[in-house]
């Protein structure tokens, strides 16, 4: 929580104003009541949805707790089980940094140059836009449903396809070793939701900017590292943070294409703690200990946006250094 | 992977072919659409295999090696399906929800964000980083304590859980791209109405909402993918069937239990009815969207 | 702060058209006079049509039967939040061990004594005896009552065994063929594995390995399922063991990790030869109309006949309005329903057993003699061994055999690292109590 995301954010020349202050300060007596009006309800949504449940869950976690008796408080013994005895625990945390490592510099990474391919003036490209960014307006369920007959390594499409070409076939999602890649291949077929934000990014830099680039003989490299980059670069760490929160909490694709398999393969953290909190069919849940595993969670999200965040300033573009 | 993969090359091709608009025009206009045909093809492919699905007959989804087209096109899947879920009914519910906490969400995040970017009071930042930092926390954490509050004040099995956190700024994003927007618009607007004795009720509904339409109908159509796409909070919370959105009715088709063969063609049939609302929305917003999301990198702090 | 309020009160304002609209399309069941009796299931659309129909026919002035609609996908998660939300039907369809941990949360009606003085035929006696003993909790405690009997064995593609000039299974098959029925079978025509067998590699997987140590006058894995004492892999238990890693290893026997989810297509396709399964595949078998010539065996021996003991029942909660109208109903369901719904869609035998001439008819006109052959054959099975443990801590067993299982079958741990992972198991024994 302690990363800043109105250092984050740049500014494009463009839009960049300046002249308001004067009108800030203006009637400050009557904005004070005004305002609390406009944020009365986002606060008690903050206070009922974040404040609650972050205090409810923290108590939780250091009880055992079935939901159908009372909570017995146990001091640190969720915690004592999870990092010594629990042997679904490492493999989860390991899932998990596989799936963030893999997810996140790709779907920057294609989200960009899609977006960068995107952004050009030919007829016919916003037919495009909409056909890329399709996969994210779909319903999740249904795709990951459909993705999971894709991969199919018997009647699937993907490896009939690939079969007719004379290219080698893949067990995808049923073998260890392809399986995280095959739930990475899936999520990042929604890779339009990147792209659609970076697009944003891209229209509103300035073309003013690449024409004087061009008059001083820049190469398309030079353009893209020296104009383009930087001055998308508070998009670039929002979509870092964004998508890493993201990937922490990856849930839906696993929980549909493997459910955690082959082994811990794909048994990311969320999948855990979602099955001992609502576990299958016949066995009773682990509330406390689910609870324990949130907080967990929450922590490692808090520590590695902390990081980006630090980490950032050092290659941030931030125009206005004053205020 | 492999397929995917192959996108960036060309993309980083099609960088340099922007420069050079005026020599290798031809060549380079050929390129981006061969390497455009290739993104929809991947884009658009799984779907397409999705309506064939939906019009094989029951068993022939099993065919190996399996056929794109249908041998014998089984249309009635489309009527047969839907029927077999009560469609209409479930169509109206997620009408119902999506709708009001669309209503909700946008409504709340954009009061929040017009107070924050444009209102001076003390604790503005403090609220801003709890709204911003509350981004960050799993959905998770929240599921099990609410439901347990959500029992406890007898929402259980009514459509409030699933509407009134959108009432209450329930999505930080918005709230944060609100702001952002609202940072944007020149402050001597405000001073004007101020001048003609607006209020801030009215400065904010007459002056503010017509100029920030790019910010709301990009949360409006967030905001309706969320809740008509939302599958695992209408599921836990709601026990009647009547009460159901079409997510949770779709995953009555699959059905692990009793000997049974999800019934692929029917589910695939009704999901394409499924999945056209929230099409319509995007392709009839589309431009709006990109503008309005332009905001969240584009605007400075204040 | 006054005026904070008056948002509030706004906001409230909004909420109440959302109440009134989400009552509005509320149903409205629960009227004075009749009690209404709901019940649950997790079965198909098309087998509720079926039972929804059968208790249409249920005739009493003071009570009213309603069928509940659930997504039977997410059967597990929609009882997780009813259980949490204590507004669980009066009639629910539940496994064993849900019964028997619900029971033990003190959740569940008992209903030991009414079963045992029941009048007329509706009584213990009645059903079938292994079923009746594995429902009782330790302290004689009965949450619900079995209804349908869960059997299991080896479904095979006559043709593709015809094809490769092997002998079709039958009663008295042993392992050993199993597996060389398997490798004969496995990568041709489009076949990949010769065998499927879910239940011998997935979480339950452990389990099904006692079947081959009981038939050889071995121990189980685990001396029982609802309240065991401790787990043990005796020298029998690590030859079956180590001869499943051997079918694994040379490609015969679908690895762990397999996704068993469309074998049943699969295998009506042609494309499984062998498939470990329950007998309901039968009902979707019927429905479906495979191409192939199949027929369902019952699970190989090494001396003695065994085979896996599972059921599934009706549970009822301790807060149910009347439990002598929710009894009523409960009967009916046991000695009616069934005899209205298996004929079109024969599932499983009922735990009743008059109820289960209906089966055996059905599946007879269905001409699936195999099927019934094999169910007969698994009822009166000498030996049964339980599928899972139906303990609190069960979830745990599951990780530990992800963890330490699983690896030993596809090899990447040596048989020889059993006993570490009974040892673990034991440990969750002694602590859960």
């Amino acid at each position: 929580m302690t990363s800043s995301p109105e250092r984050i954010v740049g500014t494009s020349p463009v839009k960049q104003r300046r002249s308001g202050r004067g009108g800030m300060s203006r009637n400050a007596g009557s904005d004070v009541k005004a305002a609390y009006l406009f944020i009365a309800p986002a606060i008690i949504g903050f206070l009922v949805f974040v404040g609650y449940p972050l205090v409810r869950s923290f108590y939780l976690a250091l009880t055992k707790y079935n939901g159908l008796t009372d909570p017995v408080f146990i001091g640190l013994g969720n915690f004592r089980r999870l990092f010594t005895t629990d042997p679904a625990f490492w493999p989860a945390l390991k899932a998990t940094a596989y799936l963030v490592v893999l997810y996140v510099p790709l779907s920057l990474v294609l989200g960009l140059a899609l977006a960068m391919f995107l952004n050009q003036r030919f007829a016919g490209v916003r037919v495009v836009r909409t056909l890329a960014y399709l996969p994210v307006v779909l319903p999740a369920v249904a795709t990951i449903t459909l993705w999971k007959f894709i991969l199919d390594p018997q009647v699937g499409l993907l490896n009939t396809i690939l079969d007719r070409l004379g290219l080698p076939t893949s067990l995808w999602l049923q073998s260890p070793n392809t399986s995280m890649p095959s739930v990475v291949l899936v999520m990042l077929w929604g890779v339009g939701g990147t792209m659609i934000i970076f697009l944003a990014a891209l229209q509103s830099v300035p073309t003013e900017l690449y024409e004087a680039a061009r008059v001083d003989g820049a190469g398309s490299w030079a353009v893209f590292f020296r104009i383009t980059l930087p001055m998308i670069s508070p998009i670039v760490l929002l979509q870092v943070i964004l998508q890493t929160t993201a990937a922490l909490q990856t849930f839906n694709q696993p929980k549909i294409l493997t459910n955690g398999g082959p082994g811990f393969s794909t048994n990311v953290l969320m999948l855990s703690i979602y099955g001992n909190g609502f576990p299958t069919l016949g066995r009773i849940p682990q509330l406390g200990y689910a609870s324990a595993q949130v907080w967990v969670l929450f922590i490692i999200i808090i520590a590695v946006i902390a990081l980006t965040a630090k980490f950032s300033s050092l290659w941030t573009y931030s125009d206005n250094t004053s205020d | 992977m492999t397929t995917l993969l192959t996108e960036a090359s060309p993309s980083g091709a099609t960088e340099t072919a922007r420069p050079a608009k005026k020599k290798p025009r031809l060549a380079g206009t050929t390129a981006w659409y061969v390497v455009a045909l290739f993104i929809c093809a991947v884009m658009v492919v799984p779907l397409l295999w999705m309506i064939t699905i939906g019009l094989k007959s029951r068993t022939a989804v099993f065919d190996i090696p399996p056929k794109l087209l249908p041998h014998e096109w089984t249309w009635s899947n489309f009527v047969n399906g839907p029927k077999a879920i009560h469609f209409p009914r479930l169509f109206l519910n997620s009408i119902i929800i999506t709708s009001l906490s669309v209503l909700g969400g946008v409504m709340t995040a954009m009061m929040a964000g017009y107070a924050l970017a444009r209102l001076r009071f003390p604790g503005r930042k403090l609220w801003f980083y709890l709204f911003v930092g509350s981004m960050l926390l799993p959905g998770v954490v929240g599921l099990i304590p609410l439901f347990q509050l959500y029992k406890s004040i007898g929402w259980y099995d009514t459509w409030l859980p699933l509407i009134v956190p959108a009432f209450l700024g329930g999505n930080p994003l918005f709230i944060f791209l609100a702001r952002q927007y609202f940072l944007a618009i020149p402050y001597s607007i405000d001073e004007a109405a101020k001048i003609d004795g607006a209020g801030h009720l009215r400065i904010f509904v007459s002056v503010m909402l017509p100029l920030t339409r790019p910010a709301w109908l990009t949360m409006a159509i967030l905001a309706f993918q969320a809740s008509w796409n939302d599958y695992l909070n209408p599921l836990v919370y709601l026990y009647s069937s009547g009460k159901w959105p079409l997510s949770v009715g779709m995953a009555s088709f699959v059905s692990p239990f009793a000997g049974k063969t999800p019934d692929w063609s029917y589910y695939m049939a009704t999901n394409l009815l499924y999945m056209l609302p929230p099409l319509i929305i995007f392709f009839a917003a589309q431009r709006y969207f990109i503008q309005g999301l332009g905001a969240l990198g584009s605007t400075t702090q204040k | 702060m006054k005026r904070t309020m008056g948002v509030a009160a706004l906001a409230c304002a909004g909420l109440l058209v959302a109440t009134a609209c989400s009552s509005g399309s509320d149903s409205g069941g629960s009227s004075s006079g009749p009690v209404t009796v709901t019940v649950m299931t997790w079965e198909s659309a098309e087998t509720n049509v079926a039972i929804k129909k059968a208790l249409a026919d249920f005739k009493d002035d003071n009570v009213k039967v309603q069928l509940l609609d659930t997504p039977s996908g997410q059967y597990g998660d929609k009882l997780a939040s009813l259980t949490q939300a204590k507004k669980l039907p009066d009639l629910f369809w539940c496994g064993n061990d849900t019964e028997q941990q619900y029971t033990s949360q003190g959740l569940l009606v008992d209903w030991a004594d009414k079963i045992k003085n029941g009048d007329g035929d509706f009584k213990s006696d009645n059903f079938v005896p292994s079923a009746m003993e594995n429902w009782k909790t330790a302290d004689g405690q009965m949450g619900g009552l079995p209804s349908l009997m869960n059997t299991y064995g080896v479904w095979y593609n006559a043709d593709a065994f015809t094809a490769a000039g092997l002998t079709l299974p039958k009663a008295g098959w042993t392992w050993d063929e199993m597996y060389a029925d398997a490798a004969k079978l496995a990568n041709k025509n489009g076949v990949k594995y010769g065998l499927v067998a879910d239940n011998l590699t997935s979480g339950d997987g452990p389990f099904t390995m006692s079947m081959y140590s009981v038939s050889a006058g071995g121990a189980p894995f685990t001396d029982n399922v609802n309240h065991p004492t401790k787990a043990e892999a005796d020298d029998k238990y690590q030859e079956g063991v180590t001869k499943l890693v051997a079918a694994i290893k040379n490609g015969s026997v679908a690895p762990p990790g397999y996704d068993a989810a469309n074998v049943q297509s699969l295998f009506a396709a042609g494309k499984v030869p062998m498939t470990f399964g329950g007998q309901w595949l039968a009902a979707g078998f019927q429905t479906d109309k495979p191409k192939i010539k199949y027929g369902f065996a019952p699970f190989p021996q090494v001396q003695t006949p065994t085979t896996l003991y599972d059921s599934v029942g009706i549970c009822t909660p301790q807060y149910t309005k009347d439990q002598d109208a929710t009894f009523k109903v409960l009967q009916y369901i046991n000695t009616k329903v069934w005899d209205a719904v298996l004929p079109a869609s024969p599932v499983a035998p009922p735990a009743y057993t008059p109820a289960q001439t209906s089966y055996f008819d059905a599946l007879t006109k269905a001409q699936q003699p195999t099927v019934a052959d094999t169910v007969k054959a698994d009822l009166s099975a000498e030996k049964t061994v339980g599928v899972r443990f139906t303990t609190q801590w069960a979830q745990q067993v599951g990780d530990l055999t992800t963890a330490n299982y699983q690896p030993i079958l596809s090899g990447k741990k040596p048989v020889s690292d059993l006993p570490a992972y009974i040892d673990k198991i034991n440990g969750l024994i002694k602590q859960g109590g």
